[in-house]
């Protein structure tokens, strides 16, 4: 039985990698990697005829994630409490860092419409950081599949 | 996934309401995603060509690269979420047969290459991909949709679980 959940677990790891890859190419695109793009977004420009966020429609774009993130987070840490990281000197950090990223990466917006220009470079780390905490679960689990 | 761990989920009557309820909701999330690809995207040569490429007889403009990622974005995102939940209710009903693991097998792979294919297709410019993609996109429905009928009837009327 056990064997059977890992081809499900394996083939949602390669989904979520294409996630990933989705996501990383949308944020390029739309907003892009630089903290001067990220500003330029969020309270628009006029050279380039982009119109500034507001509070209303920026929770129109992050209401599906709200639910997705901690969604998709949660299935990929309760796989990984499975495996054979440390659950007491590990897992709580990784369960409190990534969380933690996927917040601040959706809420920093927030700030950045209220004037506090800073929360740009906190939207790219934040981004940044979950993104890399992701790929290290995914490493975690892989990994675990491979030498069970 | 507490319903791995039960052992004849039949009896546990909680539990063989929830899985009966979640089956149902995905039958139903499988139909309505046809329709709405069809619409969408389109189901034929010819109507997803268009969506891609766009019509310059027709002035008909092609997608755009950021909402044909949100698109791609959003299908991953509901794929895997449906295909992982429907994978570890069916394998548990089948007890894990060869069988059945060649079902997710060929569920999970055809629902890959539609995204691959729809990817290569789109940037690549690769049209002969299409019918490939078609075929693809309606197998891992019409296998996504035997493992949910499959799973409701060993959920209410197999002998043994």
């Amino acid at each position: 039985m056990q064997q059977a959940y890992k081809y499900a677990i394996l083939y949602y790891l390669v989904f979520s990698l294409l996630l990933l890859v989705s996501s990383i190419s949308l944020f390029e695109i739309k907003i892009g990697f630089s903290y001067s793009e990220v500003l330029k977004y969020y309270l628009g420009n006029e050279e380039s005829f982009m119109m500034a966020k507001t509070a209303v429609g920026l929770l129109k774009i992050i209401l599906p994630h709200i639910f997705g993130f901690a969604l998709f987070v949660m299935v990929i840490l309760h796989f990984v409490m499975f495996t054979k990281t440390d659950k007491r000197r590990v897992m709580p950090y990784l369960i409190r860092a990534s969380f933690l990223s996927a917040f601040i990466e959706l809420f920093s917006p927030f700030f950045i419409l209220n004037g506090f220009e800073f929360f740009g470079y906190l939207k790219l780390l934040s981004f940044v950081v979950f993104e890399i905490l992701l790929l290290y679960l995914f490493w975690i689990l892989y990994s675990s599949i491979l030498t069970k | 996934m507490r319903f791995t761990l039960i052992k004849d989920i039949r009896k546990d009557n909680s539990m063989s309401s929830i899985l009966n309820a979640l089956l149902l909701f995905t039958f139903i999330y499988l139909i309505s995603d046809l329709f709405v690809s069809s619409t969408t995207i389109g189901f034929s040569n010819l109507e997803i060509q268009t969506t891609l490429y766009g019509n310059e007889e027709e002035f008909l403009e092609p997608i755009t690269l950021s909402s044909f990622l949100e698109y791609i974005h959003t299908k991953i995102f509901f794929m895997m979420m449906t295909l992982l939940t429907l994978s570890a209710v069916y394998l548990r009903l089948m007890k894990a047969t060869s069988l059945a693991i060649y079902m997710v097998n060929i569920v999970m792979l055809s629902a890959l290459v539609t995204i691959i294919t729809l990817s290569i297709i789109f940037f690549l410019h690769y049209s002969s991909l299409l019918n490939l993609y078609i075929l693809f996109f309606i197998l891992w429905h019409i296998f996504a949709l035997y493992m949910t009928l499959h799973s409701l009837w060993k959920l209410n009327y197999a002998t043994s679980l």
